[in-house]
């Protein structure tokens, strides 16, 4: 018992609102000086295992808790929040939501504030906080106006100056491109050797296991499935549920039967720039930029084809947002024009362009507001002025594609998070939009689910083109036939998948990451003649 | 951007002094002007809120649409007192005529007939600098005082801990509670949305904003379950709290509060010993 950090014995949670527990049965223990990867799909109880440890449970959500928790070897239920707010401390996934402080300085004192230390102290430990993370430049801007990744540091800096014994983080990935990713989990590594405990919830496990944790953790279904060392999560772990290195897929999935082709957009030919016929959208030389601040974006030739399912990568800030704005008419340029169908978007409201193009935003729940599933749906076609006739036929017809059959009664907002993001496209779908515009249509979902609707969505007969902005480079690999880069608002590289991505150390320049699977790819091009999934690949090299 | 701070740095009257002693003598400020109908009072009021404006370093350009706002709101209701003599009931009986005003035309065979009465014209005036008064000085709050000192500022005017720090928390989450607004009004104009277009009675109206009221408040309420764990989770409440950033309060700033405390019981003196009550020059009267 002594000489460990977090020890956690048999212990099961059921929410008071619920009938069945959220977690079952967990038990491990972790040293300082550890780092251990807890992963499992969405749902699974990862975050109630979390509140368990940092005492949020039962403090703050009622329910019944049984089993051992302790840290540093005191039970968890006789210390005060006061004593476990120093010894444990927590980063929630949305840093935006828990950053507390107008001023990055006044945000890491927060906990300090609270716990009433002297004013000398504080800033001390301030300072000792921004120098370890490395954002002592930070240290009085405005906690609003810093970017994801920063925020992520600022909030990482709020817990790190309590001086904590052990670090509790829910996935601190999700919302962070593939840069401050990096940074982050070179900043976890580096407290993990210095003696920290650190439990890491997190879905992206193959940019952990870069890392190297010492341990794993999978839940599924609130109940341990696999506790151990790295090597072993191979062999139990679906590599459909969760995603694993392309190599290690790669030896897993000949014994299973090959993935279906995948048919890209079913309906349409594809269209060449050298058939003559007009794009679907130009971009003429765009400019944009706000008064104070360097241009957003400049000098962009950029057109959309019949056929074309265009993967948008970048870092964050680099543009990618504004320039899908300037295609669906939120913004307009201030130089230069955007033709859709040859007209001028200064010529046309956002609800014209809306029948040429349809967009799903990031979130769902910024958008989702009818009672009915069939009321949200039918709004679209209802502000385009369709006959109520037609109406009908379009959401049903959407809500059969996004396989929602059923719920058409049912309220948006009580649906699961993956339902919802379901139900936000098949608003678009019911809008009859010829082209599929999506931002970062992967975000906060687990693997499977992911992978599971941007399988459907491409193959979809509805759409002449598609396109969406991803930080995730392995969805442009397996689902893109162009990749478009951009960096400091200029597009950098246009063009196939296996032209624009074949040069490392030129995409890390533009911020942009390789990943396993991109090496695999490449490494079999010369046999496979075009980007696939892994576990197409493992069939390739079979046959 | 839907909300930028408005808060900077200025060469300004309100600045020069602490925030504390600042929001002591604006309170007194209110109330005072607030006891008082008579015209030759409120002047003395409306050249102070003037003088605050004037020397608060905030450019024309920064404050020229609420200014204009508030200023056709007060033009109008002044006017309709002025017009209806309606709303000055309260502090006179009597009316001395200046003219009477015919309309021209006539509603289902009723005149319509305007009093214009001395009375009408200095209540209107009066109510004029008083609004005047009280929103001048209200103006400028946003444009000069530290958004980051709000919470220590009302601590330090003695208000607990909690409430003074909610009052920080605000702050801090109306940027991004603005940021949200914005990014559903885009995602519902996506689907076709026109704000523009809306149409109706009030009700009628407030229904067909239910896209962007109910995801903004989804979404708020969502975040706040957040927003509350990490307050757990960093020991907020625990015990009495020491806070960051100081105040530090100079002679100038002893002076205001003096001041303050002086016009405030100046004020309640005069008003209770009926001075100040509405007023028109007698010579108008006769």
């Amino acid at each position: 018992m002594d000489n460990i950090a977090v020890w956690v014995k048999d212990v099961t949670f059921r929410y008071r609102e619920r009938s069945t527990p959220a977690i079952q049965g967990i038990s491990f223990s972790v040293k300082p000086g550890e780092l251990m990867l807890i992963a499992g799909a969405s749902g699974c109880g990862k975050t109630t295992l979390i509140r368990c440890i940092n005492g949020l449970i039962p403090r703050s959500y009622k329910g019944e808790l049984q089993g051992e928790i302790s840290i540093e070897g005191n039970s968890i239920h006789n210390l005060p929040l006061a004593r476990i707010s120093q010894l444990v401390g927590t980063v929630l996934q949305d840093p935006e939501r828990q950053i507390l402080g107008t001023r990055v300085r006044n945000e890491v004192a927060f906990g300090l504030e609270n716990l009433g230390l002297d004013r000398s102290e504080i800033t001390l430990r301030i300072d000792q906080a921004l120098d370890y993370i490395g954002i002592q430049n930070l240290r009085d801007r405005e906690t609003f106006n810093l970017s994801g990744g920063e925020k992520q540091k600022v909030a990482l800096a709020g817990v790190l100056a309590m001086q904590p014994k052990i670090l509790l983080l829910d996935e601190p990935l999700a919302s962070l491109d593939p840069v401050s990713a990096q940074d982050t989990l070179r900043i976890v590594r580096q407290m993990v050797d210095e003696g920290m405990c650190v439990l890491m919830v997190e879905h992206r496990v193959e940019d952990v296991l870069n890392i190297r944790p010492d341990q794993v953790l999978l839940i599924e279904n609130g109940m341990v499935h696999y506790q151990g060392a790295v090597e072993g999560l191979y062999k139990v772990v679906n590599y459909h549920e969760i995603k694993l290195p392309a190599q290690e897929v790669l030896k897993r999935a000949i014994q299973d039967p090959p993935p279906q082709d995948l048919k890209v957009l079913p309906s349409v030919e594809r269209q060449s720039e050298e058939t003559g016929q007009p794009a679907l959208v130009q971009f003429e030389d765009v400019y944009f930029g706000y008064e104070t601040t360097p241009a957003v974006l400049q000098d962009i030739q950029f057109e959309i084809h019949r056929g074309d399912v265009i993967a948008i990568l970048g870092a964050n800030g680099a543009g990618k947002t504004t320039l899908v704005k300037h295609a669906i008419g939120l913004l307009k340029p201030l130089q230069g024009r955007v033709l859709i169908d040859g007209v001028d978007t200064h010529k046309l409201s956002v609800a014209e362009v809306a029948k040429t193009l349809g967009y799903v935003f990031q979130s769902p729940s910024h958008m989702l507001f009818a009672s009915t599933v069939y009321d949200e749906l039918a709004f679209g076609p209802t502000n385009l002025g369709h006959p109520a006739a037609q109406i009908e036929k379009e959401v049903l017809e959407a809500i059969e594609i996004v396989n929602l059959s059923g719920k058409e009664k049912e309220a948006p907002l009580s649906l699961s998070f993956g339902q919802q993001k379901r139900v936000s496209i098949a608003a678009v779908l019911a809008m009859r939009s010829r082209i599929l515009v999506m931002d970062e249509p992967t975000a906060g979902q687990d693997y499977q689910n992911y992978m599971d609707f941007m399988d459907a969505i491409v193959q979809l007969p509805n759409f002449e083109a598609i396109l969406f902005i991803t930080h995730d480079i392995d969805l442009a690999v397996i689902y893109a036939n162009r990749v478009v880069l951009m960096n400091n608002g200029r597009i950098v590289a246009d063009g196939k998948p296996d032209q624009v991505l074949n040069d490392f150390n030129q995409l890390r320049s533009w911020n942009v990451v390789p990943t396993s699977l991109l090496r695999l790819n490449l490494d079999m091009l010369p046999i496979s003649k075009r980007f696939l999934r892994a576990e197409a690949l493992a069939h390739l090299q079979v046959s | 951007m839907l909300v930028a701070w408005r808060y900077r740095e200025r060469k300004s009257l309100v600045q020069w002094f602490d925030p504390r002693a600042w929001f002591i003598f604006y309170g007194c400020f209110l109330v005072s002007t607030l006891l008082f109908w008579d015209i030759r009072y409120l002047s003395v009021f409306a050249l102070v809120a003037l003088i605050v404006l004037l020397t608060s370093g905030v450019e024309w350009q920064e404050m020229r649409r609420p200014m204009l706002f508030i200023i056709s709101f007060i033009l109008f209701f002044a006017l309709l007192t002025f017009l209806t003599g309606r709303g000055g009931i309260e502090v006179y009986r009597q009316e001395h005529l200046i003219t009477r005003l015919i309309l021209p035309f006539s509603l289902f065979g009723w005149q319509p007939t305007i009093n214009i009465t001395w009375e009408r014209t200095f209540f209107a005036l009066s109510q004029l600098l008083r609004v005047f008064s009280l929103a001048g000085m209200t103006i400028v709050i946003p444009y000069t005082i530290n958004p980051a000192h709000y919470g220590i500022t009302f601590r330090g005017l003695g208000l607990p801990d909690k409430f003074a720090y909610a009052i920080d928390l605000t702050m801090r989450f109306i940027p991004t509670f603005g940021r949200d607004f914005q990014l559903t009004l885009d995602a519902q104009k996506a689907r076709g949305y026109e704000l523009e277009k809306l149409r109706g009675g009030l009700i009628a109206q407030v229904r067909k904003m239910a896209p962007l009221i109910v995801p903004v408040t989804i979404h708020a309420i969502i975040a706040s379950e957040d927003i509350i764990d990490a307050m757990d989770l960093r020991a907020f409440g625990i015990g009495p709290r020491s806070w960051l950033d100081t105040l530090e309060y100079h002679r100038r700033d002893y002076i205001l509060i003096g001041f303050s405390i002086l016009l405030l019981i100046i004020s309640l003196a005069l008003s209770f010993f009926s001075y100040g009550k509405f007023w028109v020059p007698p010579v108008f009267l006769s």
